[in-house]
């Protein structure tokens, strides 16, 4: 058997399939013994390696991020902020209706109590623009990140504010386009980045989305 | 005789605030060896951040530090470098400043969050991942890597960016691209305007969404885009005359239009809520 | 993270953690990221050989694994799923960056990647003074098809049966990729060497 022969039948000797003229080759030659040697170091030194160190921070950050996002984790008596103000994607616009039927009963009520005649259920596009002008601005969530952010970066305090307030207009309209027109690719697309605009806000406030 | 005196004593107390000033500042300067596909952050609160492309396997860091409320904490973990400004007590948006000028190598990628910056980075290959509250954000020549970008309030200007992911996330700022192209285009804004001055090249993916913000892209007269334009409630405006395209898309005369020209290789997506929306053709000479 | 979070997340089982994260508990999820998120990386990092492509897959990796807990049953090793997971998404990206995840035709092979032919006469004897660190570096430039190859089998143990599966090649050819990326392993570290022995 040649240097080349042998250099032929390696990959497949190097697995075990060792015939007779390899061995006897391997024997004899000192220059093929070499190459086996430095290929077996090369492989038993790569077995040994050790682990290339942690993934930054931010990688658990948009993980978390990501896994709240879509609902998979469901932060149950967290006293952080971080896991309170998120709107899972699946149920976004479940929660809605039941929500927005409550406040217009409520609404329906006021406005009898008021004297102002019997309460006539509205048609729906009113009744969710209702529901909408109703709405807090500042839920308990954004109030309780305001404050945060006064605690830590007072001068930063009205700029989040004006921030919120943005991006919760954003939301309404967005919410309302989805309402009026479910199947609408595009209402869909723009409650979609005005959830992302908010979770931005959030991110920044609490500094959590670059290590 | 009273005025000229008041004057020169003027002088010599700017000149020695002057003086209190710059030895109040500190200099550093840090040199990293990197291998292939470094990556360099920055957390710097107040102060600009500039990284430029330049240096072969290493990292040279150039830091002026405003004042003593302020140091830096630096590391580095194989090629990975993280560069922090660590404000100490009393420090604030002055005193807090650091300044940096970075030089690194094609290929690294670079991770930059202030809240005052402004930031800016330039010809670099790799991936550039940037976070700013009302920083204004400068990125130019930048080439086949991702380039991420989130502002609140800060203006956006990328210049000359092709072959890569770009997705911008602004709130109030407004992001102005000049010769961008590439396989993704995204910005999401709320209020902050969108101005899109290239040509929709690369066969790529355009998404340009506002809330409020007004948007206009500039294209040349021989682009090749399959475009989709609509405002809830702003105007929308063409300058060019589409080929029509089947659509479920509702075409509302000036609130919505869609169609085609020359091979639509590039996917274009203008959608605004309440901003106005104008594609302009670009006049040539 | 914090103490008090640290010191929860540890005292944690892997088999807890599971039944945990099925009901969504984020500090389960947490506990697993930290308990495998070394070794994703590391096989991410070694395939590509970029950092910021490594953090990427690596996120990507572990979102699918974490979207699809509820269907783990247990019967076989968590960390055995989420390493195949983590190779799949690493190959899929390689695909579509069109990078060769294996050179099926030899003649692709362009004459730089090769490894030269070298028969006998070699005065440079490896076995027994491999740097690891060397090693480590010398893998980075091996171009993608080797690399993905020699990652698999050498550094993670994979057979080439498994590897064949996952990358959709022959036996025959995981084989003679591993052996043509050992040799050019091996022509980078003498390389290396011979380049330091001539540097004062």
């Amino acid at each position: 058997m040649t240097c080349a022969e042998f250099e032929q039948v390696l990959p497949d000797a190097s697995e075990g399939n060792r015939e007779f003229e390899y061995e006897q080759h391997l024997r004899s030659c000192s220059a093929c013994r070499s190459l086996v040697a430095d290929l077996n170091a090369i492989s038993q030194q790569a077995r040994d390696l050790p682990d290339c160190g942690d993934p930054s921070p931010r990688v658990w950050n948009s993980i978390e991020i990501a896994l709240t996002r879509e609902g998979i984790i469901r932060p149950s008596s967290r006293g952080e902020l971080a896991s309170v103000h998120r709107f899972p994607t699946r149920w976004r616009s479940a929660w809605l209706l039941p929500a927005a039927a409550a406040l217009l009963v409520t609404a329906g009520v006021v406005r009898y109590e008021r004297g102002t005649g019997p309460s006539v259920m509205p048609n729906a596009p009113d009744a969710t623009a209702q529901v909408a002008s109703m709405r807090p601005e500042q839920s308990p969530d954004d109030r309780q990140l305001i404050e945060s952010v006064a605690l830590r970066m007072p001068a930063m305090k009205a700029s989040y504010e004006a921030n919120l307030q943005d991006v919760n207009s954003y939301i309404r309209d967005a919410e309302q386009s989805v309402k009026n027109n479910p199947n609408d690719e595009a209402a869909q697309q723009y409650l979609s980045n005005a959830y992302e605009q908010r979770e931005m806000v959030y991110e920044m406030a609490e500094e959590r989305s670059l290590p | 005789m009273l005025s000229r005196q008041r004057a020169a004593q003027l002088v010599i107390l700017v000149v020695l605030v002057g003086v209190v000033l710059a030895t109040a500042e500190d200099r550093k300067e840090y040199r990293f060896k990197v291998r292939k596909g470094a990556s360099i952050s920055v957390v710097n609160q107040y102060g600009p951040i500039s990284v430029k492309a330049g240096a072969r396997k290493q990292v040279l860091v150039t830091a002026i530090l405003r004042s003593d409320k302020v140091e830096i904490d630096q590391g580095q973990s194989g090629s990975r470098i993280t560069l922090l400004s660590h404000l100490l007590p009393g420090a604030d948006a002055t005193s807090g400043q650091v300044e940096y000028q970075i030089v690194v190598p094609t290929d690294a990628s670079v991770t930059l969050r202030s809240t005052t910056g402004p930031l800016h980075v330039e010809k670099l290959h790799g991936d550039v991942i940037l976070e700013s509250n009302t920083a204004n954000v400068d990125l130019r020549d930048l080439a086949n890597g991702h380039v991420h970008v989130k502002t609140l309030n800060g203006l956006v200007t990328l210049t000359n960016i092709v072959d890569g992911h770009v997705e911008i996330t602004s709130l109030g700022g407004d992001v102005m691209l000049n010769a961008v192209s590439g396989p993704l285009v995204e910005v999401n804004s709320s209020s902050g305007k969108i101005n899109y001055d290239g040509d929709f090249g690369g066969e790529g993916e355009y998404s340009l969404t506002s809330h409020t913000g007004d948007i206009e892209a500039t294209a040349p007269g021989d682009a090749s885009i399959d475009v989709t334009a609509r405002s809830e409630q702003g105007k929308v405006i063409s300058d060019f005359s589409l080929q029509p395209k089947h659509t479920s898309f509702p075409m509302r005369a000036g609130s919505a239009f869609a169609g085609t020209m020359g091979k639509a290789a590039s996917s274009v997506r203008l959608f605004s809520f309440s901003g106005k929306i104008h594609l302009k053709k670009r006049q040539t000479n | 993270m914090t103490d008090a979070r640290k010191l929860k997340t540890d005292k944690l089982s892997e088999a807890d953690a599971i039944e945990r994260a099925k009901l969504g508990d984020p500090l389960a999820f947490e506990a697993l990221y930290n308990l495998h998120k070394r070794r994703v990386y590391s096989l991410c990092l070694r395939m590509t050989a970029n950092t910021a492509a490594a953090e990427d897959l690596t996120q990507e990796a572990f979102l699918q694994l974490f979207r699809k807990i509820g269907t783990f049953r247990g019967e076989s090793a968590f960390s055995t799923w989420l390493h195949r997971m983590a190779v799949n998404v690493v190959l899929m990206q390689l695909r579509k960056k069109n990078l060769p995840v294996v050179p099926i035709d030899e003649s692709l092979e362009t004459e730089e990647d090769a490894p030269k032919k070298e028969l006998g006469g070699l005065d440079l004897n490896l076995a027994g003074s491999i740097d690891r660190l060397q090693l480590q570096r010398v893998i980075e430039a091996l171009p993608p098809g080797y690399r993905t190859i020699f990652v698999l089998h050498d550094v993670e143990g994979y057979e080439h049966n498994e590897i064949a599966d996952m990358v959709g090649c022959s036996i025959g050819n995981s084989k003679s990729q591993l052996h043509k990326a050992r040799m050019k392993l091996r022509e980078l570290l003498k390389t290396s060497r011979a380049e330091k022995a001539v540097k004062p």
